[in-house]
């Protein structure tokens, strides 16, 4: 039974280190606005991964992630643009806030099923982005955001390049993706799939369906807030236009269309969502139009995702 | 006193259009449990229809009321067509797969619309010619009330009240009652489903179709994100009164407008959408189906 046994999944895995590894050399040929657009993947992948830790392997309708990424982008842009705290500092704070207000929320909803959690959480995103350009207490400049975040610096020597940032983007995704592949293995990670195939038999048994939850709330939040840190200090700014409710849409789409609860799927959606459309920089105008057509077109034809989950495997 | 029947003339103005929209919604949730993310689009896209042949027709010197019937007529067949395609194509094939991909391609849809909507006219507001209709004004207790109100208001009562008799007391009505309590049970009993919810995926749109161009009509105004903003609006509405329960729908879309009327009147315009919103979520949490409840108990 245990997937870490399966000589394919191990394959899998191993493919899956070499082209992480390969990743980093990703600067030496690729052009700046390229490297750009590896690390805009980087911080999304990030995102949608957390958002496949509550929807994908929690099963909660969760449509205003936007809300927790917008969090931890904030808090960075607040703490460093105001107090002058350091970059690498503010991580802590902007994922403790995200992962507390993903709890505080989630706690009193996750009882709501599956269309009532959506509606709920699709009113936290409208919530959360008006209350960001009435911009309460003069602290969140309102419509037109935050402006000068500062690059991070490590051990005295700052960030500047995009190339830096990028290895940073892409070091922080690998470690997210090394704690996704151990969360099917502990106990958290297999009682929260429980809990999405049976949850009478996963309650019948013991399991705490409501600490689980809110916990896979906490963990989603949480990390989310961490790729919100890197999405402000990648851009230097934040404002509310990038955490609306169409971003919450396109990264519930990731996780459905990529394959739920699947590490690749996640990514390939990721890919298919943020990375594709720069190809086609030309037709941008055509882009949501385009989207439309394919997330009808990948359910109807393959409902099950790109690239679905295997049963016990990656 | 005057600002209060104010409110209440904008509120019950509003609610109607709300509750139009909200039927397609909890129609559609009544009988495939699916919310079509698309059906505000849909709304806004026959608001545009409308306003093409409003502004096509107005410098041909055919009366306004005409113009503006073969607008409304046009805008309904066109949308009730549109929602039948969008059954077939993006929801009937999912019937029997998971309930996230329907939700996924619903909301494919409704990007699929609104783009479309602005590709073909533009990402621009378009302005509602004016002079249509009558200009008319009647001043009650110091509230100014507009013709456009007086007639809103009238026609989504009486479209209301012709959506319950057909639901309530006929027989393909009492079919569609039937599809939403128990499919299988009744395609045993000889009702063909499949013709069930096209009906649904009819009237909805087309009713729908009349609350888009009333916005329309009302705000004077089109653009192509409008279809998010009210179909929201309009969905809180069906939730407010118990997704899936067509009185509810209703009751819920004329609260819903005075209560963001008298929000925006007397509290914080500014925060009016954080309040609305504030009070789906109490209402999630303290009464999740809603102030009627849902016709049917939930068995997911």
């Amino acid at each position: 039974m245990d997937a870490a046994k399966k000589p394919v999944t191990r394959r899998n895995e191993a493919i899956g280190i070499a082209l992480w590894a390969a990743g980093f050399a990703i600067p030496a040929f690729a052009s700046s606005s390229w490297v750009a657009i590896a690390a805009m993947f980087a911080i999304f992948a990030i995102t949608a991964l957390s958002e496949d830790v509550i929807l994908g392997r929690g099963g909660m309708f969760d449509m205003g992630h936007a809300v927790y990424f917008g969090i931890g982008a904030y808090t960075t842009a607040i703490l460093n643009t105001e107090l002058g705290v350091p970059i690498f500092l503010t991580v802590p704070a902007a994922v403790l806030l995200a992962a507390g207000t993903g709890t505080l929320l989630a706690a009193p909803l996750i009882r709501l099923r599956g269309d009532y959690l959506l509606v709920a959480t699709i009113g936290f995103n409208a919530i959360f982005v008006l209350a960001m350009q009435n911009n309460p207490g003069g602290i969140t400049g309102g419509s037109d955001g935050i402006t000068g975040i500062e690059a991070p610096s490590l051990f005295g020597i700052p960030l500047f390049s995009q190339s830096a940032m990028f290895w940073l983007d892409w070091v922080v995704l690998g470690l997210v993706l090394f704690l996704m592949r151990n969360l099917d293995r502990c106990e958290f990670g297999r009682a929260l799939r429980y809990l999405k195939q049976d949850e009478l038999a996963a309650t019948t048994l013991g399991v705490d369906a409501r600490a689980v939850k809110t916990l896979a709330f906490a963990v989603g939040a949480g990390l989310a807030g961490l790729a919100g840190t890197l999405f402000a200090v990648q851009l230097s700014t934040v404002s509310p236009s990038s955490f609306v409710f169409t971003e919450s849409v396109t990264l519930f789409a990731i996780v459905i269309v990529g394959g739920p609860g699947s590490i690749p799927g996640v990514l390939l959606g990721t890919a298919l969502m943020f990375v594709v459309p720069e190809i086609f920089r030309d037709f941008a105008q055509y882009r949501y139009f385009v989207f439309g057509i394919a997330m009808i077109a990948v359910m109807v034809l393959r409902p099950q995702g790109l690239w679905p989950r295997r049963r016990n495997g990656l | 006193m005057g600002t209060f029947v104010q409110q209440v003339f904008n509120g019950l103005t509003v609610g109607g259009i709300y509750a139009l929209i909200a039927l397609g919604y909890t129609m559609v949730y009544g009988v495939m449990r699916l919310i079509n993310f698309a059906h505000g689009d849909l709304c806004i896209l026959g608001a545009f229809v409308g306003l093409t042949l409003l502004t096509g027709t107005a410098a041909s010197g055919q009366p306004g009321a005409l113009v503006l019937l073969l607008a409304f007529a046009v805008a309904i067949v066109v949308i009730a067509a549109a929602g039948v395609v969008l059954e077939l194509v993006a929801y009937r094939p999912l019937r029997k797969a998971d309930r996230l991909s329907a939700v996924v391609s619903a909301l494919g849809a409704s990007l699929l619309i609104e783009n479309s909507i602005m590709l073909i006219w533009g990402p621009n507001v378009h302005v509602f010619p004016a002079g249509l209709l009558p200009d008319v004004i009647w001043h009650v207790a110091g509230a100014t009330i507009t013709f456009v109100q007086v007639m809103i208001i009238f026609a989504s009562v009486a479209l209301m009240a012709a959506l319950y008799y057909f639901v309530h007391h006929t027989l393909f009505g009492t079919a569609i009652r039937a599809v939403a309590i128990d499919q299988d049970a009744a395609r045993l009993m000889g009702i063909n489903v499949n013709r069930i919810i096209m009906t649904v995926f009819i009237v909805g749109p087309a009713l729908g179709a009349i609350g888009g161009l009333f916005i329309g009509v009302y705000y004077r105004q089109a653009y192509f994100t409008m279809g998010w903003t009210y179909g929201l609006y309009a969905f809180i509405a069906a939730i407010l009164g118990g997704i899936g329960n067509i009185p509810g729908a209703m009751i819920g879309g004329v609260l819903l407008g005075l209560f963001n009327a008298f929000a925006a009147g007397y509290l914080s315009s500014s925060w009016q959408d954080a309040i609305t919103f504030g009070l789906l979520i109490a209402i999630l949490l303290v009464r999740p189906t809603g102030l009627l409840g849902e016709p049917v108990a939930e068995n997911a």
